[in-house]
């Protein structure tokens, strides 16, 4: 099938189920709005499931579609194109999968896989802890091991979608008396169990995505462990690369959505006129530039994957200008911005300004990724 | 916004591998004799002579390695490779900070090559008799805004004659022919080819801030003419294009020259008793520029493709990668003095060399805020 082929029949079919179906669907979800219809959303992901648009790349026998690098960017960028609701599946799709793909054995790929790929199962990412956040070797959730399964103890924290998650993939600690990257595992952890108590955190914007997860006896089977025991740091370190790398070209639609939304308010309320603040939104646009012509070399250059350095440098670029933008959407609204709905309910611009921080803070926080450029990719000492 | 940069299709179109093979054998055999040849030591003797840069040099890279013909079409005595070999020659010049007229010269054939048959007699001449090639553009009071052109061209046919005054002119004095933007007496802007030589032409060649890049100013009085450009057509903007190329190459493969140098020298100097490249403060302004660098190699990668495949986008490609280059050159270029200390405010030391180029390269063909005021009005903002 041609690009040009496979980009018409991802975009018919996403028209027909966003006038249809799922009409209520489009434009919710996404960073700052994962509070929204989650009922609707759950069932749009069997929707795209059960049509064969999870799995881009994976095995068949998994449920997977075949298709280039090329058609994977398209789809995304089609996805983003159309308003399509925000993925509750990207934590299992972008992050699971393909830890699973590269360190699963074949029964844990044909185990879970399918579960993906039909829509069916929700993930969430069980590694940050209350004094490991970005410092992952400092993790101290216990599992011990007893019998056929593990059991697991301790707590998680900023845990994307806990509350709407079947299962978690936690990094935990298989060893009582290793430190930093030795002695941890990799575990999949169901979240439907008596021992795992999720606790929303309501965050800046006053919504929540980010939970605590309580493990207090929740029991994994050893089975269900990927990779060796001891050996989890590289499997996590694998995900992590997924996490950064998944920014791309789907992404940039995205931006350029949003940044179009703020040229166009800007025009509308006369900010435009302000040199200042016009100035500014020509360098956003400059800077979206910048990041699609990045996000293309990098593919083009990438083969099948991208490594951990250059999503290192697509992951600072596009945080912190999506942060400007951010600020630059609420300076262009002007006071006006200052103003919010009943029940601290947020319009788009103010959602961007408060979300937006976050960018620079999970995946991996900006200070982090320097450290990855200047150490592996230049080469400066530790 | 322009549609054509929302277009979806570039994506497909740089997703897909080219034989690259050719220019990578261009691009090898150029930095065997650069490396070689070009080191910055010499960089540093040339800038302060009489010449400014090494015709020996020159004759090595254009008589016995070709590099004029490089672009030029096979039926017009050319090696007729693809866009990329010319870039690529650029872009291992710019990294050097060599000086000379071959930079100039490859960016005055590409424009040529774009310009389509029109431009076909002068391509023949650049191979028969190797010609070195300069643009002149700039006006005084009108900078590099075509639309304020004055130089006026009289005549018809093939016999032309130019009037006027060109500023800040790079490369022509080792030029023999120079591409003049001018304007006929029915106004329009049209590009002509002047012998340098030729009568009622005076160069005079100004000393330079920027001591690796000699400009001149070319004064013209009825100088014989050729037009270069079809009539009617947007050959002025062409050239222009093309020079904004130019120092967009050339400027990102500084900055990614200069930031090695600079990385280089954090993980040997040591203070406190460790390297200072250990240290995070240098190390995080390091990783940033290490982005910068890399946006900036990507907006040039962009721009060469654009440059290949004929795009529509190619004044905005060009404006857009010769702001974000050069910006990003001045900026890894003055780091790079900071973070090599006292050493690095030598005359002595290279760094300076990078930054004073970076200020040429930001200052030439249109200024950062004029560069960037084109892109919004290109980008439909």
């Amino acid at each position: 099938m041609s690009d040009e082929q496979f980009r018409a029949e991802i975009r018919g079919w996403l028209h027909e189920a966003l006038t249809g179906p799922f009409a209520e669907a489009v434009g919710t979800g996404g960073e700052g709005r994962e509070h929204e219809a989650h009922e609707l959303r759950r069932e749009w992901e069997r929707h795209l499931g059960r049509a064969g648009w999870i799995g881009l790349g994976w095995p068949t026998e998994y449920g997977g579609r075949p298709a280039t690098l090329a058609q994977q960017v398209i789809y995304h960028e089609e996805y983003a194109r159309a308003g399509a609701p925000g993925r509750l599946g990207h934590m299992s799709e972008q992050l699971l999968g393909p830890t699973l793909l590269a360190f699963g054995t074949p029964e844990q790929k044909a185990r879970f896989l399918p579960g993906i790929t039909s829509g069916e199962d929700i993930w969430c990412q069980g590694y940050s802890e209350p004094d490991a956040g970005s410092d992952l070797a400092g993790v101290r959730t216990r599992a011990e091991r007893r019998g056929d399964s593990y059991v697991v103890t301790g707590q998680k924290v900023w845990t994307s979608l806990a509350h709407l998650a079947d299962w978690c993939f936690v990094l935990c600690r298989t060893d009582p008396g290793s430190t930093r990257h030795a002695g941890l595992s990799y575990l999949l952890v169901p979240m439907h169990q008596p021992g795992v108590t999720v606790r929303p955190i309501t965050q800046l914007t006053g919504t929540s995505e980010f939970n605590e997860v309580f493990f207090d006896g929740a029991v994994a089977a050893v089975e269900h462990r990927v990779g060796a025991e001891g050996e989890g740091w590289k499997v996590a370190m694998g995900t992590l690369g997924f996490e950064r790398g998944v920014s791309t070209l789907g992404q940039q639609i995205g931006f350029r959505r949003r940044l179009d939304a703020v040229i166009a308010r800007a025009r509308e309320n006369g900010a435009w006129q302000e040199p200042a603040l016009r100035d500014r939104l020509v360098e956003a646009y400059i800077g979206l530039e910048v990041m699609r012509h990045s996000a293309v070399r990098l593919l083009a250059s990438a083969g099948e994957g991208l490594s951990g350095l250059e999503a290192s440098i697509s992951k600072l670029q596009w945080a912190t200008w999506n942060r400007s933008l951010g600020e630059l959407a609420v300076d262009v609204e002007g006071a006006g911005a200052l103003l919010t709905g009943p029940g601290y309910e947020l319009d788009d611009a103010q959602t961007h300004f408060l979300f937006s921080r976050a960018n620079t803070i999970y995946g991996g926080s900006n200070e982090i990724q320097r450290n990855i450029i200047a150490e592996r990719l230049l080469g400066l000492p530790r | 916004m322009t549609e054509a940069s929302a277009d979806p299709r570039p994506v497909a179109e740089a997703l897909r591998p080219e034989a690259a093979e050719e220019v990578a054998q261009v691009r090898a055999s150029v930095v065997e004799v650069l490396d070689e040849q070009a080191d910055l030591r010499r960089t540093h003797e040339l800038m302060v002579g009489a010449q400014g840069h090494d015709p020996r040099l020159h004759e090595l890279l254009t008589a016995e390695l070709g590099l004029l013909g490089l672009v030029v079409p096979e039926h017009l005595g050319g090696l007729g490779l693809d866009v990329s070999a010319a870039t690529a020659v650029i872009e291992e010049l710019g990294a050097r900070l060599v000086p000379g007229a071959l930079a100039t010269s490859l960016t005055a054939i590409l424009a040529a090559r774009a310009l389509g048959p029109s431009a076909e007699p002068l391509l023949a001449r650049v191979v028969d008799e190797q010609l070195t090639l300069a643009s002149a553009l700039a006006e005084d009071g009108a900078g590099w805004d075509l639309e304020q052109t004055v130089t006026r061209a009289t005549g018809a046919g093939d016999e032309w004659a130019l009037t006027g005054t060109k500023t800040l002119v790079a490369g022509v004095e080792a030029a023999r022919v120079v591409l003049v933007t001018a304007r006929d007496t029915c106004g329009g802007l049209g590009v002509y080819a002047v012998d340098v030589a030729a009568g009622g032409v005076d160069v005079r060649t100004h000393m330079t801030l920027d001591q690796t890049r000699r400009l001149s100013t070319v004064h013209l009085r009825q100088a014989a003419a050729t037009r270069v450009d079809a009539p009617g057509g947007e050959g002025a903007r062409v050239l222009l294009d093309h020079v904004r190329a130019m120092l967009a190459l050339e400027s990102a493969a500084a900055a990614r020259a200069c930031l090695d140098r600079t990385v280089g020298y954090l993980k040997v100097r040591e203070q406190f008793g460790r390297p200072i490249g250990s240290f995070q403060a240098l190390k995080h302004r390091c990783a940033d520029l290490a982005v910068a660098v890399a946006g900036a190699r990507a907006t040039a990668d962009h721009l060469v493709a654009t440059l290949r495949t004929g795009a529509a986008t190619r004044s905005h490609d060009a404006a857009l990668a010769k702001l974000v280059c050069t910006d990003t050159l001045m900026t890894v270029a003055a780091e790079a003095i900071q973070l090599h200390g006292g050493i690095g405010f030598t005359f002595e030391h290279d760094a300076h060399l990078f930054f004073k180029r970076g200020k040429s390269a930001q200052l030439l063909a249109g200024s950062p805020a004029a560069v960037r005021a084109e892109v919004a009005a290109l980008a439909g903002l």
